[in-house]
């Protein structure tokens, strides 16, 4: 009967056994040591439990085979035979652990697959956030840089202002001011003002505090008021004031800006000018008055005197005519001073020594000052240069002056006279005083038109001041006027110096 | 049937000619253990190709090896079968030696037996191939990493 041998079947189970045996060892062995390298990524984990599981079964099977193989060499079947079930059990096993693996392989290799996508989301994340950061950053430094120079630059604004310009609490708490304004209020470093004055400290008139507060709470603003501040050493700002809310809906709190513009010298000007403007119209009609006048004057005149001739002293007659000559040369007296304040008569020009003719009239008014109890008190300058001038009319301004300080007190008082040399303007400067009744506010601007008065009919006219306006005008000249009701006035009189004398001397 | 697949526990077994009383359940419960070994190996190649991890030539080895483990499974069932119809008397010779031989001519399934019972013919490779993937893989993470640094 024929056969096949067995032999190569034995052969080949056992070079094969052996061989699967190394082969998975070497597989789990590779496994192993990518798994190692990539400790996270769970597919090297089944590469190794598939390894694993396969030379489990190898080695199952594999000694199995070897071991049967052997001990059947060697005659001992029986003992193989025992032992047949087990390794075949654990081939079994292998296969279904193997098996079981595989197929939770698609399962374990999706959520790997979603762990590495959501890891790759995290790292674009956090990559993103650190370069957010990053420009953040230099966001900030930039904005810093823009946010210093800016600040620089509003600080400029704000200190290079020649307009006060501050910022209050909403009690008014000076909270900022810059240099003009620490100027202008009179002190020395904003520390003296910040924090420690308020808005209402210098104000004047609490009224007109009072007013614009009320328009600050009730509006959130004001604009060009006029107001009246004080500054330390007591001298009176005119200033336009403007003020706004900080924050546009925070009327009541959080505090306020503000610009004020000092207008005090500004305000002085135009009311000279206002006034300058008023006696120069007035200086015109004037002119043509007196003008008109005088002829007619003058023949009145030379008529009365004529009958006078052909009169005897001491009758009726004579009297009357005398009466009328000495009325038509009062009015002339007039009509020559209104010629004076409109500066239509003329003048004769020489060197003119204002100490000098103040002492001239001094000493004429000596003895009326004397006897009224006024004491006089003259401080004059003995560099004063000279100025050129009529020396009759400027003499006549000085009297008209003192007659007035004279007339203003009542009892005992004093009347001061100084003079001064200003050499940055090149003026020269006289101020006569006195501690008489003063001139009302509303009065002072008026007391320069000619015909006003406060005095009764008959001992003043009117003129005494205006025609000194015009003399002094005539001379290039300003006289000022400064009073308080009460305590006397004060009389500035500003002159040209003469200027190669002055030179001379200086 | 059943009886025939009674008397196969192990194949080599058989091969000695010794006579086993083998469970039967062993025996089904080995079978449907390659079935489901190849199953598995099958759904795993189809997997690798679909999500296309086959591009990788260390996946691509793997999918060749689960090919072969596949093929070497429906082998290993098909030896198993064949060993379970033959009778214990076949074998001739010496057990446990290389003169052993198998009579021809009593059985159709003599030839089927000693066909599918070169199966290591199929799964030495199939591990082979499986080790060469998994070193595929291996390498490639290792320049991975040679190139990170
Ligand atoms: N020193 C002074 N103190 C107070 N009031 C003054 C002073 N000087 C002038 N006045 C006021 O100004 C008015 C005008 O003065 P002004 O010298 O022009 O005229 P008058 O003195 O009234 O008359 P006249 O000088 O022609 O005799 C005065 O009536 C007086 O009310
Ligand atoms: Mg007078």
């Amino acid at each position: 009967m024929e056969a096949y041998p067995l032999a190569p079947v034995v052969l080949t189970d056992f070079i094969g056994s052996a061989l699967m045996i190394v082969l998975s060892c070497a597989c789990v062995r590779y496994a192993f040591l990518l798994r190692r390298a990539r400790p996270a990524n769970v597919l090297w984990t089944y590469l190794l439990a598939f390894s694993l599981a396969l030379a489990a079964f190898s080695v199952s099977r594999g000694v199995g085979h070897l071991v049967g193989q052997l001990l059947s060499f060697a005659g001992k079947g029986d003992v193989w035979k025992a032992l047949l079930p087990y390794s075949g059990a654990v081939n079994t096993l292998m296969f279904v652990v193997v098996g079981s693996i595989t197929l939770f392989f698609q399962r374990v290799q999706i959520i790997n697959r979603e762990i590495l996508n959501d890891k790759r989301d995290l790292e674009k994340a956090s990559s993103e956030v650190i370069r957010l950061n990053r420009d953040l950053q230099s966001l900030v430094e930039a904005r810093t840089r823009q946010l210093s120079a800016s600040e620089v630059r509003y600080r400029a604004l704000f200190e290079g202002s020649i307009d006060v310009v501050f910022i209050v609490d909403d009690t008014g708490r000076f909270e900022d001011l810059n240099q003009a304004g620490v100027r202008t209020l009179g002190y020395e470093s904003p520390e003296e003002l910040i924090g420690v004055l308020s808005l209402k400290d210098v104000f004047v008139k609490e009224r007109d505090y009072d007013a614009l507060a009320y328009q600050l709470r009730t509006h959130g603003f004001v604009r060009d008021r006029e107001c009246l501040l004080m500054s330390r050493n007591g001298d009176e700002i005119l200033v336009l004031l403007g003020m706004s809310a900080k924050a546009p809906d925070a009327h009541v709190k959080g505090g306020y800006h503000g610009i004020a513009k000092d207008i005090t010298a500004r305000k002085r000007m135009e009311r000279q000018l206002q006034r300058a403007d008023r006696l120069a119209s007035l200086g015109q009609i004037s002119a043509g008055i007196a003008h008109e006048i005088n002829n007619p004057l003058g023949i009145i005149l030379g008529y009365a005197q004529l009958i006078m001739r052909g009169c005897d002293k001491g009758t009726q007659g004579y009297e009357d005519v005398r009466t009328i000559e000495r009325q038509a040369q009062n009015c002339r007296r007039i009509v020559g001073d209104l010629l004076k304040f409109a500066r239509a008569a003329d003048t004769r020009k020489t060197v003119v020594n204002v100490n000098q003719c103040l002492r001239d009239l001094l000493a004429l008014l000596a003895r009326q000052f004397e006897s009224a109890g006024i004491m006089v008190e003259a401080r004059l300058d003995p560099e004063l240069p000279a100025v050129v001038g009529d020396t009759d009319k400027i003499k006549q301004v000085f009297m008209n002056l003192l007659v007035n300080a004279k007339q203003a007190i009542t009892g005992s008082g004093r009347i001061g006279i100084e003079t001064a040399h200003d050499v940055e303007s090149g003026q020269i400067c006289v101020i006569i005083s006195d501690t008489g009744v003063g001139i009302p506010e509303d009065l002072a601007d008026k007391v320069f038109d000619p015909f006003f008065t406060t005095k009764p009919v008959g001992e003043g006219t009117g003129l005494g001041l205006s025609v000194s306006y015009g003399i002094i005008h005539d001379h290039g000249g300003t006289i000022e006027l400064n009073s308080e009701v009460g305590k006397g006035t004060v009389f500035t009189i500003q002159l040209p110096a003469r200027v190669d004398e002055s030179a001379k001397n200086g | 049937m059943p009886p025939a697949i009674l008397g196969v526990l192990l194949a080599p077994g058989r091969v000695w000619a010794l006579q086993v009383h083998p469970e039967p359940e062993g025996l089904i419960a080995h079978q449907l253990a390659h079935l489901f070994f190849a199953t598995t190996m099958a759904v795993l190649a189809y997997w690798l190709h679909v999500n296309r991890f086959v591009r990788e030539r260390g996946w691509r080895l793997i999918q060749i090896s689960c090919l072969l483990f596949l093929l070497w499974n429906i082998g290993a069932f098909a030896g198993h079968w064949a060993a379970a119809h033959l009778p214990d008397d076949i074998f001739v010779g010496e057990p446990g030696s290389l003169s052993r031989k198998v009579l021809s001519g009593q059985s159709v399934w003599v030839l089927p037996y000693l066909i599918f019972h070169l199966d290591h013919l199929i799964c030495v490779p199939a591990i082979l191939c499986l080790l060469l993937g998994i070193r595929s893989l291996y390498v490639k993470v290792l320049d991975e990493d040679g190139a990170g640094f």
